[in-house]
């Protein structure tokens, strides 16, 4: 059974969909990867699957339990955490308390402290500037603390919008490490990206998505490398 | 020269202490909520207007009436929520503005109904005459103004930077779908927001009714106006603004009326507010999250 199952899920805004009826599955304890070019819904997926975004109809199954069109804070309740496109950090707090806000639901105050130290000790850059606001970090240190921020809510699926986004190569080099680290730590993980070469790297299944639909279902050696890049960044020739 | 100016300062500063309050009130909905609130004044005059009743009908000491009209800013400040902002949360931002405009008119009518008289005495704060100071007199009211004004920025800035609940809110000012995304559960922040703002107005309300000693159906325009206009001169959006506009406003007026006359003083605000508009400084556009 799919930990994450999406089925013809139709997202509109307004008249335009954006999701024309995706479905797809996520694996448990797997990295499972979302390519395809701009515009293709890909943003608009991840933003339905938490919960910010109400599908017009399809289901979003997670863990044997519905959750489409919940209230975002009740799907972190049921474990699902996603790090949004252009990591949204809160620019004004501090990097301790950007941490906070991501364990914001737990209960367990104590073993919170425990994990921000986890957290420090993952992210060293993070320990380094704990106390500092978050609007001062770097590009790729922004990405990291985003990425610590979803994980303090010790979700069981983790999903990533363009991580890599604006990044220098050394820093998402950077980035994927860490997520190829998570996955060996046992994290499922469902990730969005540009970048196709460096997620084909790391995902044991990924999908394409052009102009609202799933097109494409494989691993990363079923399609030639550079077909998925060309539909990756440019869509196919004939859609 | 010198005493007159001091003089207008001090005066000022008390005025100026409760518009930042209502400042106050209005800029977390503001900010957070990201809506204008028509009836945050209006709500104030509930609260005041139920302290009245009860006096007039009962009669009730001051920790009593300050009770109720805190008590009854709060209610209404919950009757506006569920009726204008909880239905248009993800929809139409001009709609809750209207919505809550409607219930200005009707939380005014409300008031005319069940206290039909223009003016009604409210039960002065203090009694007594002014403290002498030297050269200066300084109302024993203006004082408590301030210092409760003091105490309820104090309270505010403890809740907000030490307790979850103002994570929660800093987070929504911020970033709102990345608080959304971090398990906050955004319509109960909200609610907790409109009481909180709700009773720092009715702070207000009780203050300034107290001082003046008398109470009129025009408090609800009067309270949103200052409100408002503190709110804009201090800075969309911004907490500590809302404090220095309301805290500007009441040393703008203060002064206006000495030097220029007391038709000046409400001209002088209006005329500041839209030079200030028309030349767009920075600060006076919203602290829009990227």
């Amino acid at each position: 059974m799919s930990f994450l199952s999406v089925r013809d899920v139709v997202t509109a805004y307004g008249k335009i969909e954006a999701l024309k009826g995706v479905s797809l599955e996520v694996a448990e304890g797997a990295i499972t990867c979302l390519l395809g070019p701009n515009g293709a819904g890909k943003t608009t997926l991840m933003m339905t699957i938490a919960g910010i975004l109400k599908p017009r109809r399809g289901s979003i199954r997670f863990a044997g339990g519905e959750i489409a069109g919940r209230a975002p804070h009740a799907i972190v309740a049921r474990g699902v955490a996603l790090v949004p496109e252009n990591r949204l950090v809160f620019a004004a707090m501090s990097v301790l308390e950007n941490l906070q806000a991501g364990a914001y639901q737990r209960r367990d105050r104590n073993a919170v402290g425990g994990d921000i130290e986890r957290m420090f000790a993952r992210f060293p850059r993070l320990k380094e500037r704990a106390a500092q606001q978050a609007g001062t970090l770097s590009g790729g240190e922004q990405q990291m603390l985003a990425v610590a921020r979803a994980l303090m809510s010790r979700p069981q699926l983790l999903l990533m919008d363009e991580p890599s986004l604006g990044l220098a190569p050394l820093v998402v080099e950077e980035i994927f490490r860490i997520v190829a680290e998570l996955h060996r730590d046992g994290a499922t993980i469902f990730l969005v990206e540009q970048n196709a070469h460096m997620a084909l790297k790391v995902a044991q299944h990924f999908y394409l998505m052009e102009q609202g639909k799933v097109t494409f279902s494989g691993d990363p050696g079923s399609l030639a490398e550079d077909e998925v890049i060309q539909r990756a960044y440019l869509g196919s020739a004939k859609s | 020269m010198l005493v007159d100016f001091i003089q207008n300062t001090l005066d000022g500063l008390s005025a100026g202490a409760a518009y930042a309050l209502l400042a106050l009130g209005f800029t977390l909905i503001f900010g957070v909520l990201r809506r204008a609130n028509l009836s945050f004044g209006p709500a104030i005059m509930f609260g005041c207007y139920a302290a009245t009743w009860t006096h007039v009908n009962f009669g009730a000491g001051l920790l009593l009436l300050a009770l109720i009209t805190v008590g009854g800013a709060v209610l209404a400040g919950a009757y506006v929520e569920r009726l204008c902002f909880a239905p248009h949360r993800g929809g139409s931002a001009i709609a809750a503005m209207v919505a809550s405009f409607a219930l200005w008119m009707q939380f005014e009518e409300l008031a005319t109904l069940v206290m039909p008289r223009h003016l009604y005495a409210f039960p002065l704060l203090v009694e007594g005459d002014p403290l002498a100071l030297g050269p200066f007199t300084l109302r024993v009211d203006a004082l408590v103004t301030l210092a409760v004004a003091l105490i309820a920025c104090m309270l505010l800035a403890w809740t907000l930077y030490r307790t979850r609940f103002g994570l929660a809110v800093r987070a929504l000012i911020e970033q709102p779908s990345a608080a959304a995304l971090a398990g906050i559960n955004v319509p109960w922040v909200f609610v907790r927001v409109f009481a909180l703002a709700s009773a720092i107005g009715g702070v207000a309300g009780y203050l300034v009714v107290a001082t003046h000693g008398q109470i009129t159906p025009m408090l609800g325009m009067w309270a949103t106006l200052k409100g408002l206009l503190a709110m804009m001169l201090g800075g969309l959006g911004s907490l500590p603004g809302a404090v220095i506009g309301g805290l500007a406003l009441g040393l703008l007026e203060a002064h206006s009326q000495w030097y220029l006359g007391p038709q000046m003083r409400d001209l002088i605000a209006y005329l500041l507010l839209f030079v200030l508009l028309a030349a767009r400084v920075p600060w006076m556009t919203t602290r829009s999250a990227s």
